[in-house]
């Protein structure tokens, strides 16, 4: 059964995503991309009886309205974005039925920021180096490398979904609009840049999320930083300001100060450059990134290299077929 | 300065940082890229993506299959088993690029940002006065002089950081501060201790000298180059800049535009790190040419 979905408004920068991304052509410059909420995203796949990896939609801040060619079974995740199919409400963390014809509307994100469209079968698009993960910046990837257009299709796989699927409550993410979120990071790798009491300054400060943040990075605003004498004394060829370090590899998560500025490197992010990462967000705290809105606070928690692992290990056995009822 | 051991640094929960020192040493990208090719010979487990620069590499590993602790026990190992520096072989490539330099379109391109963002001299004149050069004609003399090191590609796709191997053609700069907006595509810049070719139209800090109408990567993969690949260069290639003048620049743009253009570049050679710094300690290096 060949499907389409048509896509009658794009949204504000939906793209095709699969799980985990692109891997393996780092060292050629490609960051992963990849579904910045993995959490919710694989739960939207296994709904619809997809595997984890399948590639689905992301949805940012405002969602798409898509009207679908044929019947399938599709499932939303991630943040509430208010979706009417054909003018109902729809429910979200469910899989759900959808007729031939059906058109389905999504509104502004109302609690978190990115929600996550599974249909089964899974979106059809060509892999390049080996991920249809949309990598917008250099058109790779996704539906002809970029975020969704008004007036594009979308090929479908055929699955066969089952409607009525639900997330139990407690393997979902706790998206919230408290607006203060507590975000794990990982001390390093150039924490020895920061003096000790930048240390104590970063984990104890407020910082808000500025508007300017996206896919590639979430700038941040909060008190000065306090460098080590070895971030004033060192050889030229690392730069004159604190910040500045010869140029190197960033991990992906790396809290990256630039000048004053930290940036939080995520899915998108540059592979290198010639500033200081004092601190790494784990992977098991980018969901919170991704559902968090500008002008939303952080508190970070730091944690050791395997707590975060441990971490990880628990959303990813919340991610499996159990979580369903 | 090489440290006595490597330094082992976390970055979060599934990268690990190893430093092989604290400066630009030459050396220490050559130990950087000598693991990288280790890590793929030894097909370590748990290990899914590496990215070296200057003086040290990233190593991406999936911590279900490897702990930190034997990750960093698995690398110990790898580079005890390269020896010295100049035990090194790296497989690398020779690739001859065309290049105009001192071309119309990143004139233009410092034209605009001396008018809409900060005044600053045309940059080749001004790289060329800052490292003693009679002029910016001589700067393109000893930039397409050497053989350039591809340090690492990094940043955007494709993009080649790159040192001068032969150390009478070194150039350093400044990079601009704030940044450009945009950059030419194709655009070869200078900064800091390296040079590099932008790849995407993006930002950029480094001072423009030159323009190359070909491309260093392709992910319709349309030219016969790309044919295996997407990515012209990688780590350990070397670059060796051919001037052109604006004629060809136009020829070349036209065999590229339309899928005829024949990339010249050699098969694998071992680049001996050993017989590579025999040569530069027989060298004059004051001078230029």
């Amino acid at each position: 059964m060949a499907l389409n979905i048509d896509v009658i408004k794009a949204g504000l920068e939906t793209s095709v995503q699969d799980f985990p991304g692109r891997y393996g052509f780092w060292e050629q410059g490609f960051p992963p991309s990849g579904p910045f909420d993995m959490w919710s995203f694989r739960l939207a796949n296994i709904l619809v009886g997809n595997a984890p990896e399948a590639a689905g939609l992301e949805c940012q801040f405002m969602g798409p309205t898509l009207k679908f060619s044929d019947d399938c079974v599709i499932a939303f995740t991630g943040a509430e974005m208010n979706a009417t199919l054909d003018g109902e409400t729809f429910p979200m963390w469910e899989s759900v039925a959808v007729a031939a014809g059906q058109t389905l509307a999504c509104g502004f994100a109302s609690v978190g920021a990115r929600a996550y469209l599974a249909v089964s079968g899974g979106i059809e698009v060509p892999q390049v180096l080996g991920a249809r993960a949309t990598f917008h910046m250099a058109g790779v990837g996704g539906l002809e490398g970029h975020a969704l257009k008004d007036g594009q299709s979308i090929a479908v796989n055929g699955g066969a979904g089952v409607p009525g699927r639900k997330v139990k409550q407690d393997c979902r993410p706790k998206i919230a609009n408290g607006k203060q979120w507590q975000i794990e990071v990982v001390q390093g790798p150039n924490d020895d840049w920061i003096a000790e009491e930048g240390i104590e300054r970063f984990l104890e400060s407020e910082w808000k999320l500025q508007a300017r943040s996206n896919r590639t990075g979430y700038r941040l605003e909060g008190p000065e930083w306090i460098f080590a004498d070895k971030a004033s004394n060192k050889g030229p060829e690392h730069g004159e300001h604190p910040s500045n370090i010869l140029d190197h590899g960033y991990p992906v998560g790396s809290i990256n100060l630039c000048g004053q500025t930290p940036i939080i490197l995520v899915n998108d992010a540059p592979s290198a450059g010639g500033f200081i990462n004092p601190f790494t967000v784990p992977s098991a705290a980018f969901w919170k990134l991704a559902q968090s809105k500008p002008n939303d606070i952080y508190r970070f928690n730091r944690v050791s290299v395997e707590e975060a692992q441990e971490m990880r290990r628990g959303i990813d056995g919340l991610c499996v077929e159990d979580s369903i009822e | 300065m090489k440290f006595d051991q490597p330094k082992y640094l976390p970055g979060g929960d599934h990268f690990i940082l190893v430093q092989f020192g604290d400066d630009a040493s030459i050396d220490l990208n050559f130990m950087a890229l000598g693991l990288t090719a280790a890590l793929k010979e030894d097909a370590t487990k748990g290990v899914v993506d590496t990215n070296p620069s200057y003086n040290s590499l990233i190593v991406e590993y999936e911590s279900d299959d490897i702990s930190y602790a034997d990750l960093k026990i698995e690398l110990a190992r790898l580079i005890s088993g390269l020896g010295s520096v100049e035990d090194l072989e790296l497989e690398s490539r020779l690739a001859y690029l065309p290049a105009m330099y001192l071309d119309p379109w990143t004139r233009d391109c410092v034209a605009d940002y001396s008018e809409k963002i900060a005044p600053r001299d045309y940059d080749p004149d001004f790289v060329a006065e800052v490292n003693g050069f009679e002029d910016a004609k001589q700067l393109a003399r000893i930039h397409s002089g050497t053989e350039h090191w591809v340090v690492a590609v990094c940043s955007t796709p494709g993009l080649p950081l790159m040192r001068a191997l032969d150390p009478r053609c070194a150039i350093t700069s400044p990079k601009y501060n704030p940044p450009r907006t945009w950059t030419t595509l194709g655009a070869i810049g200078v900064g800091g201790l390296s040079s590099s070719i932008y790849t995407t139209p993006g930002p950029g800090g480094y001072n423009l000298i030159g323009r190359t109408p070909v491309p260093l990567w392709d992910p319709q993969q349309r030219l016969p180059v790309f044919k295996d690949r997407v990515v012209l260069l990688d780590a350990a290639d070397r670059v060796k800049f051919v001037p052109i003048g604006e004629e060809e620049f136009e020829y070349i743009e036209a065999r590229v535009a339309d899928g005829s253009y024949e990339f010249n570049i050699t098969a694998y050679q071992r680049f001996s790190v050993g017989a590579y710094k025999k040569w530069v300690a027989s060298l004059n290096q004051d001078g230029r040419f």
